[in-house]
C-alpha cells in the first residue's frame, strides 16, 4: 500500500495514538460522571488527576490527538482526491507542521504549570 | 472485514457489505467533525483556563448550559463510535483467533455502551445545582 516508510510510520502512529485516546476516554468519563455522587467524590478525583504525572500523560494525550486528527485529515484528502496518495509523504510532513503550531500553546502551557509547580497543594 | 482501500470508489468496490462501506464513510465524516470539536474542548480547557483550577463548580457551570451539553455528548457519541470502529480493525488485525477475537469484543463493546451510557447520564440527567 505504502512505498515510503514514512507511510508506515504514520499507520503505526495513528493506530497507537487512537487506542491512547480511547483508553484516556474511559477514563475522562468516569472521572466526570463521578459527579452524579456529589461535589466530595468528584473534587477528589479532580484533585487526584491534578497531579503534575498526569499533566505529563495529558501533554502525551494532546499530542496524540493532534496527531490522530490532522493525520486523519491527511487519510481523507489521500481517500477523496486524485493527488492526496501521490503527495501522501509531503502531507504528512504538513501535519507535522499543523502539529507543531497547535501543540506549542499547550506545551508552554501546561509544561510551564507543571515547571511552574502551580499544581494547586 | 475491514476496508483497505485508500480511495472510495475503491472503497465501494472492495466492501464486503454496505455496512462495511457505511463505517468507512462514517470514520471520514466523524473524523472531520471531531478534529474540530475536540480542538475546541481542548483549547478551552487548557488554555483559555489553568487546568489545575478544573473542579466541580467549574464543570457544573459549563454544563448547566445547553449548548455545552449537546457540544459534549456530540464528543463523547461520536467519539465512542469513532474509536470503537477503529479498535474493531485493530482487533481484525491483531487478534487471530476466532474465539478470542469474539469475546474480546464482548467486553469491548460492553465497556463502550457502559461508558456512553454513564456519560449521558451525568450530561442530561443530573443536576449540578448551579445557581
Amino acid at each position: 500500500m505504502y512505498r515510503g516508510s514514512e507511510g508506515q510510520w504514520a499507520f503505526y502512529l495513528h493506530r497507537i495514538s487512537g487506542i491512547g485516546i480511547l483508553v484516556f476516554l474511559v477514563l475522562h468519563v468516569l472521572n466526570i460522571a463521578s459527579a452524579m455522587w456529589g461535589p466530595e467524590v468528584s473534587n477528589a478525583f479532580m484533585k487526584f488527576y491534578h497531579q503534575p504525572v498526569f499533566q505529563v500523560g495529558l501533554l502525551f494525550l494532546i499530542a496524540g490527538v493532534l496527531y490522530h486528527g490532522f493525520n486523519g485529515l491527511r487519510i481523507i484528502l489521500m481517500d477523496f482526491t486524485s493527488w492526496g496518495v501521490r503527495y501522501q509523504r509531503q502531507l504528512w510532513y504538513g501535519v507535522w507542521v499543523l502539529f507543531v503550531v497547535f501543540y506549542l500553546p499547550f506545551l508552554i502551557k501546561i509544561g510551564g504549570g507543571i515547571l511552574g509547580g502551580g499544581h494547586g497543594d | 472485514m475491514a476496508i483497505k482501500s485508500r480511495r472510495y470508489e475503491e472503497a465501494k468496490l472492495e466492501a464486503s457489505t454496505n455496512l462495511e462501506l457505511y463505517w468507512w464513510v462514517f470514520m471520514r465524516v466523524s473524523g472531520v467533525v471531531l478534529v474540530f470539536l475536540l480542538i475546541g474542548h481542548m483549547w478551552m480547557n487548557a488554555i483559555l483556563v489553568d487546568l489545575n483550577s478544573i473542579d466541580y463548580d467549574y464543570v457544573a457551570k459549563r454544563l448547566s448550559q445547553t449548548t455545552w451539553k449537546v457540544y459534549d455528548w456530540l464528543i463523547l457519541a461520536l467519539a465512542l463510535l469513532h474509536g470503537g470502529n477503529g479498535l474493531r480493525y485493530v482487533l481484525d488485525d491483531w487478534v487471530r483467533d476466532p474465539m478470542k477475537r469474539f469475546w474480546t469484543k464482548v467486553v469491548v463493546y460492553s465497556l463502550l455502551a457502559f461508558l456512553f451510557f454513564l456519560g449521558s447520564l451525568s450530561l442530561f440527567n443530573h443536576d449540578f445545582g448551579v445557581n
